[in-house]
């Protein structure tokens, strides 16, 4: 365990992350384009997407419903059970407390990448297409979140028929989506035409994207101080008790040791970019900097460090 | 030269309000307008636009002062209660007054 943490930490992803956290930190003038942050994002997304379709269409769909449905329900039931924590235990206003729910059951794409790249190097197979797990398990929590929300606090009325659609037919998931579609129509034969631009180099793509992350995550550290004692330790023990339990229920729908890790990675993994836009859009009066310092200051630098490796110790563990 | 005056309604929003402002702009019957990202500082604090997601827009209109008058009226009704934004009003003077 303790091997695998330290080659994880030492891994070019997490060390990108780290300079872009430091360059940050001493307020460096290092600055990625915005075009550049959007290319990546779409690189990203679209490669993992088309390898997972021509992972699809050859697992068939027969083996991917029950983990599907798993992630579904996963994702339904963390805002259930962080919403009265924070709500109560954190004693927030219910707004808050459903905003922040809602961006813990969804889920950050960014992380679950690192965690194939993790399982990658250290030579852990893997169903590729568990990445039809990531795109079911982005929009359920917003839902929920929203309804929460809803249900607590009255502000203004809300279209609901927007939040829908944000949730569900958001940038990258329409992206996610649209590249597994055609993954899975074109098989293995176009992977061997695009293989060489999508699989080979994107190792070194998730390295320069996590750079920019470092430096997104660190521009917000100094919001850590607003958001409070309670908020720090849920950003930390809400990813690694979601991580537990989505390991033990993709163990429990079949899959394998990776698979089981992925699916945990994405219960512990919170949302930064879905989540928000919804959020904002159907529950205004939630102040934004809180679920937002929470999913990007904390728990996505603790998964991408520890959550990743943990997550896979507890997958190897439950593995029949 | 025969400058008439017209009034410069400005809006800076996080970019999640844009869907909104530009619905709002053809209720009001606006004849156009011109918009940008932007980053900068508020009394909420910073507004760092490092990704495109959270990025904030600036609206420029130009508009008759009636309209001018209308939009702002239900921009503070109906989107400051929902979204982080500023809005302000000031005169100008333009050449083809048809336009707007």
């Amino acid at each position: 365990m303790s091997d695998a943490l330290v080659a994880n930490l030492l891994s070019p992803a997490v060390l990108f992350f780290a300079l872009g956290l430091v360059a940050a930190l001493v307020r460096s003038e290092l600055k990625f384009p915005e075009a550049l942050y959007s290319a990546l994002t779409i690189y990203l997304l679209v490669a993992i997407g088309f390898k997972g379709g021509v992972a699809l269409a050859e697992a068939g769909l027969g083996r991917v419903w029950l983990p599907a449905l798993a992630a579904i329900g996963l994702g339904a039931f963390i805002p259930l059970w962080t919403y009265p924590v924070l709500r109560w235990g954190g004693r927030m206003a219910a707004v808050d407390a459903a905003a922040i729910a809602a961006h813990y059951g969804s889920v950050s794409a960014v992380t679950f990448l690192a965690a194939t790249n993790y399982l990658a190097a250290i030579g852990r197979p893997y169903e590729s297409h568990a990445v039809a797990l990531l795109a079911v398990m982005e929009s359920p929590a917003i839902l929920v979140g929203v309804v929460l929300g809803k249900r607590a606090g009255g502000g203004p009325p809300v279209p609901l028929g927007l939040v829908v659609r944000e949730a569900l037919f958001g940038r990258s998931i329409f992206l996610l989506l649209g590249a597994l579609v055609v993954g899975a129509l074109c098989g293995p034969d176009g992977m061997e035409k695009v293989g060489p631009f999508f699989v080979t180099p994107f190792q070194g793509v998730l390295a320069l994207f996590l750079l920019e992350m470092g430096l997104v995550a660190g521009r917000r550290l100094e919001d850590l101080r607003r958001v409070g004692p309670f908020l720090l330790a849920f950003g930390i023990v809400a990813p690694a008790l979601n991580g537990a339990l989505g390991v033990a229920v993709g163990t429990a729908a079949g899959l394998s040791a990776g698979g089981a890790m992925l699916l945990g990675v994405l219960a512990a993994s919170a949302s930064y970019i879905a989540a928000p836009a919804a959020v904002r859009l159907a529950l205004p009066e939630a102040n934004p900097t809180l679920s937002l310092t929470a999913a990007l200051a904390i728990t996505f630098p603790f998964n991408l460090t520890v959550g990743i490796p943990l997550c896979d110790a507890f997958a190897r563990l439950l593995q029949p | 030269m025969n400058l008439h005056p017209m009034k410069l309604v400005t809006i800076v929003c996080e970019a999640y309000a844009a869907d909104a402002v530009l619905r709002l702009l053809a209720e009001v019957g606006t004849a156009g307008h011109t918009s940008f990202p932007v980053e900068g500082s508020g009394a909420r604090g910073r507004r760092l636009a490092d990704i495109p997601e959270y990025a904030n827009t600036q609206f420029e209109v130009i508009t008759r002062p009636e309209v001018a008058a209308l939009l702002l009226e239900r921009l503070g009704a109906e989107l400051f209660p929902r979204y982080a934004m500023v809005a302000y009003e000031s005169d100008v003077r333009v050449l083809r007054p048809g336009k707007f």
